[in-house]
C-alpha cells in the first residue's frame, strides 16, 4: 500500500518535474532567452556590432534584464482598447506556444510524458495558427492605427504562408510515413534534409515568413508602421509580446530539427542518452537560428504585396510540386520501413 | 508698363528687375517664354518701413535672376504665381507666415512654418513686431494627436509624425490611406522652427556665421560657406587660393559624410539593417578627416570670412588620401550591392517616381532633380571656390524613382574622393585667410551653394552696421518636399518610408 503511494507520487514528481523543470516550462523559458541572446549577438557581429555586452558574462542575461525590466514597467491600457483581448491576448498565445514546444521530443520522448500520438503534427500546426491568431487579436484589439495595421499584416501574411508551411511540414510526413512528430523524428537514419533538401529549403523560407523575420518582417515594419501591434503594449504585456515572438523563433526552429535535422538523435557517446540528446537537439537548434539570422541580415525588407505576391505565385506552387515529389520518391525510390 | 520696369544687370543674381506689385504675374508670364524650365529658388520678403519688398529669385537657364516688387504695409496683397509655377506654393505661404502678405488666388493658404495658434496680426519677420506679449503656447493647441483613427469614408487618416520612427526630427505629414494605398497628403511643417533668420539680425556678422552652421548639423559647413560668401560679395573680399581649396575640401567632406549618412538610412528604412551598419561604419573615417582638418567633427566651424580658420598640415594630406583610398574600395563593394542585390531594388525601383516635367514644375533641386534627368547642379552652373578649377563629372540618371535618387548619391560619393583627392595634389601655397572688417558697408548679395541635398540660397541685406538687416534662408529641403506630395500619391504606405528618405530631407534645414 504504502509502496504504491509512494511509486505514485515518484510517477507524479517525474511527472511534474519534466512538465515544469526539464525539458519543459523553465527549460523552454531560458532556452528562449538563450536563444535570443545567440540572435542578437550574430545579427550584432554579422552587422558589425558588438551586440549586447553589459549583463551578465558577453551580456548573455541581456534578455532576461529586458524581460524583468518590461516587468517593472506601469501597465497602461488604452481608453478605446478592446480590454480584455488587450490584456490576456499576449499571455494566451505565449502559453499556447510554450504549450506547442513542449509537445515536441526535446530529451528524446516530449516534455509532457506520453503525449505523443498519431496526427500530433497537424494538431501542434494548429495551435500555432491559434496563437498567431491571438497576436493579431491583440493588435486588432489596441484600437490604433499602426496597431490595426500591424495586426492587418500579421493577418494577411501568417494566412497566407500558412499554406506552404503546413504542405511542407507533410513532407517529412509523407518520407516517414506518419504524422507523429516523435516518429518522424526517430526514423531519420538519415536526415530528411539530405532525402529531401527542396523541402527543407523552401520550408526555411517560408517559416521565415512565419516568423516575420527580414525579408518578411512586414507587421515590424517600425518606417511603416511604428511598433505595429506592439503600438500600444507596454509593461508586462509587451515582455509577454516580446515573449512570445521569442519561443516563436524557438518553436519554427525546432520544428526544423525535428522534421528535417533528425530530431534530437545522434551518437551517444558515454552517460545518460536524455543528456546527449539534450545536446544534440540545442546545438542542431542553434545552426538552424544562424541560418535564420543569417537570412535576415541578407535581405532589405520587401513590402505586403510582393510578398503576398511571392507567396501565391512561388511558394504555393513550389510547394506543391516539392511535396508531389518528396511522396513519389518515398513511395518508390526510399521505401521506409513504417 | 515700360517705366515702370527697372533692370540691373549682374544684380542679385545675373539680373534684377523691379517692377511694380501689379505686373508680377505678367513678367513671371514673359520669363516662362523665355525658358519653359523656369524655376523659383526663393521668394524674400523684406521690411522696408512703409512697404514691404517682395523678391522671386528665380533660376532662369540655371542662372539666378531676381523680380523685385513692393507691396504696401498697410494692405499688403499680392497675385499668387503658384498656378504658373506650382513650386512657389510654399514659398508664398511662407511669405505670409512671416510677412503677413496675403497672397490673392493661393491654392492652399494656410499656416507653413507659424504654429496654428500663433496670433493672426504677428508677422515676426517685420521690424515693428513686438513678441513680448505673446500668449503661452501649449494648451490652446488644436491640433489633434496620431490617437484614434479617423475615417472618411473608407479612407483611414494615418498620422506619420510628428513624431515617428521613420521620421529623425519632427514634422507631421497626415496620410489618407485606403487599405495599403495612400490616396492624399497633408504635410505640416514647422515644428523646429527656430526663428534664425529673425536671429541673425539681433547678432553681428561674426556671431551669424556660427549661427547659420546651426541651422543643419549635416551640411553645416555648407549653409557657412553660403553666408560667408554672400558676406565677401558685399565686402568685395579676395579669399586667397588656398582658402578656397581647403573650402572645398571641407565642403566634399560634408558631402560625404552626408551621403554615406543617408543611404545608411535608407537602409535603415527599408528594412535593411546590415548596410544602414555598413555605411554609417564607413562614414566613420570622414568624420576623423573633418576632426583632422577642422578640429571638429561634425560641426566643423572652419569657415571665416576671408578665408578658413585653420591651415592643413602637410603631414595630414597623406592622411586624408590613404582614407579617400580606402573608402573608394568600399564604394566598389556598395556599388555592386546597389547594383544586384534583389530585395534592395524591389524596394526602391519604380518607387515615387518624378518625371522630369514634374521635377522642373515642382521646382527641385540637387540630387533629386539630377535623378530625374534634370542637369543642375551650383558647382557646375554658378561655380564658386575651387569648382571652376577642379574638373568632375555631373551625375544625372533619367528614372526618377527612389533608386535613381539613391545612385546617384552613391555615384557622388565617388565624384567627391575624386575632387579632393585633385584639391590635395592641386592645394595652392600661400595664405589661407585674408582679414575681413566686422563692419560690412550697406549693400545685399544673393548667393547660393550646393550643399550635399541641393541648392541652398543665402540673401544677406546690410545696413552698414556690423548686423545684417535681413537674412533669407532658403534650404534644399524646403524646395524638395513639395515633390514628396507628389510622388507619395498612389504608392502604398511601406513606399512612404523608402520614398521620403530619398529626398534626404532635413527638417532642421526646411523650418530654420
Amino acid at each position: 500500500m504504502h509502496r504504491q503511494v509512494g511509486l505514485k507520487m515518484a510517477v507524479d514528481l517525474y511527472f511534474f518535474f519534466r512538465v515544469l523543470v526539464f525539458p519543459g516550462f523553465t527549460f523552454i523559458l531560458f532556452f528562449t532567452f538563450f536563444c535570443d541572446w545567440v540572435e542578437r549577438k550574430i545579427e550584432a557581429r554579422m552587422q558589425n556590432r558588438v551586440g549586447p555586452a553589459v549583463a551578465g558574462p558577453a551580456g548573455i542575461l541581456q534578455p532576461l534584464a529586458d524581460f524583468m525590466k518590461l516587468l517593472t514597467k506601469e501597465e497602461i491600457v488604452p481608453k478605446n482598447a478592446k480590454r480584455f483581448v488587450f490584456k490576456f491576448a499576449p499571455v494566451f498565445s505565449f502559453s499556447i506556444l510554450v504549450f506547442a514546444v513542449s509537445l515536441l521530443p526535446i530529451d528524446g520522448s516530449s516534455a509532457i510524458p506520453g503525449v505523443s500520438f498519431q496526427g500530433d503534427l497537424i494538431f501542434i500546426m494548429g495551435l500555432v495558427t491559434v496563437a498567431n491568431f491571438l497576436l493579431f487579436l491583440s493588435g486588432w484589439a489596441s484600437s490604433n492605427p499602426y496597431g490595426s495595421i500591424g495586426a492587418a499584416r500579421v493577418l494577411t501574411q501568417f494566412l497566407g504562408y500558412d499554406i506552404p508551411l503546413f504542405l511542407l511540414a507533410l513532407a517529412p510526413a509523407f518520407l516517414a510515413g506518419t504524422l507523429s512528430i516523435a516518429t518522424i523524428a526517430a526514423s531519420q537514419y538519415l536526415p530528411y534534409i539530405i532525402l529531401a533538401p527542396w523541402a527543407f529549403v523552401l520550408f526555411v523560407i517560408t517559416l521565415q515568413a512565419e516568423l516575420e523575420k527580414d525579408p518578411f518582417d512586414i507587421p515590424h515594419a517600425e518606417s511603416e508602421v511604428v511598433g505595429g501591434l506592439e503600438t500600444e503594449y507596454c509593461g508586462g504585456k509587451l515582455a509577454f509580446l516580446h515573449l512570445t515572438r521569442d519561443v516563436q523563433i524557438v518553436f519554427g526552429a525546432a520544428l526544423v530539427v525535428e522534421l528535417f535535422l533528425g530530431g534530437p538523435y545522434g551518437p551517444v557517446f558515454f552517460g545518460p542518452p536524455a543528456l546527449w540528446y539534450t545536446i544534440w537537439f540545442v546545438l542542431k537548434l542553434l545552426a538552424v537560428v544562424l541560418l535564420s539570422e543569417y537570412l535576415t541580415c541578407l535581405f532589405a525588407r520587401l513590402r505586403i504585396d510582393q510578398i503576398v505576391t511571392a507567396n501565391w505565385k512561388f511558394l504555393v506552387p513550389l510547394s506543391v510540386l516539392a511535396l508531389a515529389l518528396t511522396a513519389a520518391l518515398a513511395v518508390w525510390i526510399y521505401p521506409m520501413p513504417v | 508698363m515700360g517705366e515702370a520696369v527697372q533692370i540691373k544687370l549682374a544684380h542679385l543674381g545675373i539680373a534684377s528687375i523691379q517692377v511694380a506689385a501689379e505686373s508680377v504675374r505678367d513678367i513671371v508670364e514673359i520669363m516662362l517664354e523665355t525658358d519653359p524650365n523656369l524655376g523659383i529658388s526663393a521668394i524674400t520678403g523684406l521690411d522696408l518701413g512703409e512697404n514691404i519688398g517682395v523678391m522671386y529669385h528665380f533660376r532662369l537657364n540655371q542662372k539666378l535672376a531676381t523680380l523685385i516688387s513692393e507691396v504696401p504695409k498697410s494692405n499688403p496683397r499680392i497675385q499668387s504665381i503658384t498656378d504658373v509655377i506650382p513650386g512657389a506654393n510654399f514659398h508664398e505661404r511662407e511669405l505670409f507666415d512671416l510677412f503677413g502678405v496675403t497672397i490673392d488666388g493661393h491654392p492652399s493658404p494656410g499656416r507653413l512654418v507659424l504654429p496654428e495658434d500663433w496670433p493672426v496680426d504677428l508677422f515676426p519677420l517685420r521690424k515693428d513686431a513686438k513678441i513680448d506679449n505673446l500668449p503661452a503656447q501649449g494648451e490652446s493647441s488644436t491640433e489633434k494627436i496620431a490617437s484614434a483613427p479617423e475615417i472618411e469614408g473608407t479612407l483611414v487618416n494615418l498620422v506619420v509624425g510628428p513624431q515617428h520612427p521613420a521620421l529623425l526630427e519632427p514634422e507631421k505629414f497626415s496620410l489618407k490611406v485606403d487599405g495599403e494605398i495612400v490616396r492624399a497628403v497633408e504635410p505640416r511643417i514647422g515644428y523646429v522652427h527656430r526663428g534664425v533668420e529673425k536671429a541673425a539680425e539681433t547678432r553681428t556678422y561674426l556671431q551669424d556665421v556660427y549661427l547659420v552652421e546651426r541651422i543643419c548639423g549635416i551640411c553645416n559647413s555648407c549653409h557657412a560657406t553660403c553666408f560667408v560668401e554672400a558676406v565677401e560679395k558685399i565686402l568685395g573680399t579676395q579669399v586667397p587660393p588656398r582658402g578656397k581649396y581647403l573650402r572645398t575640401i571641407i565642403l566634399e567632406l560634408n558631402r560625404l559624410h552626408s551621403h554615406l549618412l543617408l543611404l545608411g538610412h535608407a537602409g535603415l528604412e527599408i528594412g535593411y539593417e546590415t548596410l544602414f551598419q555598413y555605411m554609417w561604419r564607413d562614414r566613420e573615417p570622414i568624420m576623423d578627416m573633418t576632426e583632422l582638418i577642422t578640429g571638429n567633427r561634425v560641426i566643423a566651424s572652419s569657415i571665416a570670412v576671408g578665408g578658413v580658420r585653420r591651415d592643413l598640415k602637410e603631414t595630414d594630406i597623406s592622411k586624408i588620401k590613404l582614407e579617400m583610398e580606402k573608402l573608394r574600395k568600399r564604394m566598389d563593394f556598395y556599388q555592386n550591392l546597389y547594383d544586384k542585390e534583389p530585395s534592395l531594388k524591389m524596394r526602391t525601383q519604380n518607387v515615387g517616381v518624378l518625371s522630369k516635367e514634374d521635377a522642373f514644375k515642382l521646382c527641385v533641386v540637387g540630387p533629386v532633380a539630377r535623378a530625374s534627368g534634370v542637369s543642375m547642379d551650383v558647382r557646375k552652373d554658378d561655380p564658386y571656390e575651387a569648382y571652376g578649377e577642379i574638373p568632375f563629372k555631373l551625375i544625372t540618371r533619367n528614372e526618377g524613382d527612389t533608386y535613381a535618387r539613391l545612385l546617384v548619391r552613391l555615384d557622388e560619393i565617388t565624384e567627391s574622393i575624386n575632387i579632393i583627392d585633385y584639391a590635395l595634389e592641386h592645394l595652392p601655397t600661400g595664405p589661407f585667410r585674408i582679414r575681413a572688417p566686422r563692419v560690412v558697408p550697406a549693400g545685399e548679395a544673393l548667393n547660393r551653394v550646393e550643399a550635399p541635398r541641393g541648392e541652398l540660397l543665402h540673401y544677406i541685406r546690410s545696413n552698414g552696421t556690423a548686423y545684417p538687416e535681413r537674412v533669407k534662408v532658403r534650404t534644399p529641403t524646403f524646395a524638395n518636399l513639395p515633390s514628396f506630395l507628389k510622388t507619395a500619391i498612389g504608392g502604398t504606405i511601406a513606399d512612404v518610408p523608402a520614398n521620403f528618405v530619398s529626398l534626404d530631407p532635413c527638417f532642421s534645414c526646411t523650418d530654420r
